[in-house]
């Protein structure tokens, strides 16, 4: 009888590994789900920080496990005790790809589109938009604006604080202080 | 940093990760961590997906306050639909709110001489609606610019709208301007 989610959350990483390589395709589907459930945040995590596009995060947290899925099975994986750093050297190995792929599209939309695509919003955000605006309005202006520039107009310590006539260690600061009070008010003050 | 062994990794380098302004090594260093460690990646997860949730939130146009220039023309160029007024200090303008509009701009002039704190204060009909103050910085037209939801304006009666912006200067206030929106209700086409 196949394991169910609650006993595979006790499962290691490593076990996991080592049932998904020694099965036949098809027969490792929940183990293969509950890999993808530990590691495919991470990936996103790292895609978002090196690709710096949220769907192409998303793109890559799949890609990479479906490819380590394979490797497993094909035996590819020779440390399956190591599986975390298989999936980080894979992230890294696909993102390179992925940029290099990006700046091919981007040459070709600068040669033969008048404007730039528009940016979606990411259609797999878990949090509330409402909550979140809420919870931002709460902020101090400039804590606000601070995050605002950062993680909604991608832009740099440096050139923030050229615009708001800071420091950018002072940048650097509010930063740190507005997330840390932006995830207080969404997540309620559960989290250290 | 606390990425080394199994101590968990501070939020702020989890800020500065995601904003991209590690050294290679220190996100390396991170990157490391996180993929071996489950606690922590919970964590990190948690925080991406508050980081990714910002975009979202700012594009539903309902945060408002204190803007800058960049951060409109994101907004415009991710299809928000902004209503601009450039309001010099006693001006009195119809605040013509459409339909589609989503967020109202106010760029309100004035002779800020440096200063770089301010309070804003919101009154519809004469009545206090809001007070905001903040370290802002004058652009380089002599302005700041606030922000206001147009779903909060468009359901509004018709009444006058006062934004009265006061400076701070090393504790002293000093009156910059008063800028008036008569609001003649919600326009469609």
């Amino acid at each position: 009888m196949p394991d169910t989610r609650a006993t595979l959350e006790a499962v290691s990483d490593e076990a996991l590994a080592r049932r998904i390589a020694g099965g036949q395709a098809g027969s490792t589907d929940a183990e293969e789900a509950e890999l993808y459930r530990r590691f495919a945040p991470r990936v996103r995590l790292y895609g978002r920080r090196h690709l710096r596009n949220d769907a192409a995060a998303d793109d890559l947290a799949q890609d990479v496990l479906l490819l380590t899925f394979e490797r497993l099975r094909a035996s590819d994986v020779r440390q399956p005790e190591q599986i975390g750093s298989f999936i980080l050297g894979t992230s890294r190995m696909m993102a390179v790809g992925e940029r290099r792929l990006a700046r091919r599209r981007e040459a070709l939309a600068a040669r033969f589109m008048d404007t730039p695509a528009a940016i979606a919003p990411s259609p797999t955000t878990a949090l509330d938009a409402p909550r979140v605006a809420a919870c931002l309005r709460a902020l101090a202006e400039r804590d606000r604006l601070v995050v605002m520039l950062t993680f909604y107009a991608d832009r740099e310590a440096p050139r923030i604080a050229a615009d708001l006539g800071i420091s950018p260690g002072a940048v650097r600061v509010i930063r740190h202080r507005a997330m840390a009070r932006l995830r207080d008010c969404v997540l309620g003050g559960e989290r250290r | 940093m606390t990425a080394s062994g199994c101590e968990r990794i501070a939020l702020a380098d989890l800020t500065d990760y995601a904003a991209g302004e590690l050294s290679q090594t220190e996100a390396a260093a991170i990157e490391e961590h996180l993929f071996a460690c489950a606690g922590c990646a919970v964590r990190a997860a948690e925080f991406n997906a508050l980081v990714r949730a910002i975009r979202p939130a700012v594009h539903t146009a309902e945060v408002g306050g204190f803007v800058t220039d960049e951060l409109l023309n994101q907004l415009s160029r991710e299809g928000v639909r902004v209503r601009t007024f450039a309001l010099s200090p006693g001006t009195v303008v119809p605040c013509a709110v459409w339909e589609g509009d989503e967020l109202m701009a106010l760029r309100l002039r004035g002779d800020f001489a440096g200063a770089g704190e301010f309070t804003l204060l919101q009154r519809v009909g004469g009545t206090e609606v809001s007070r905001v103050r903040g370290e802002v910085t004058a652009g380089e037209h002599d302005e700041v610019i606030f922000a206001i939801p147009a779903s909060w304006v468009r359901q509004l009666p018709i009444v006058d709208i006062d934004v009265l912006l006061t400076a701070h200067e090393g504790g002293v206030e000093r009156p910059v301007g008063r800028y008036t929106l008569v609001h003649a209700g919600s326009l469609a086409r």
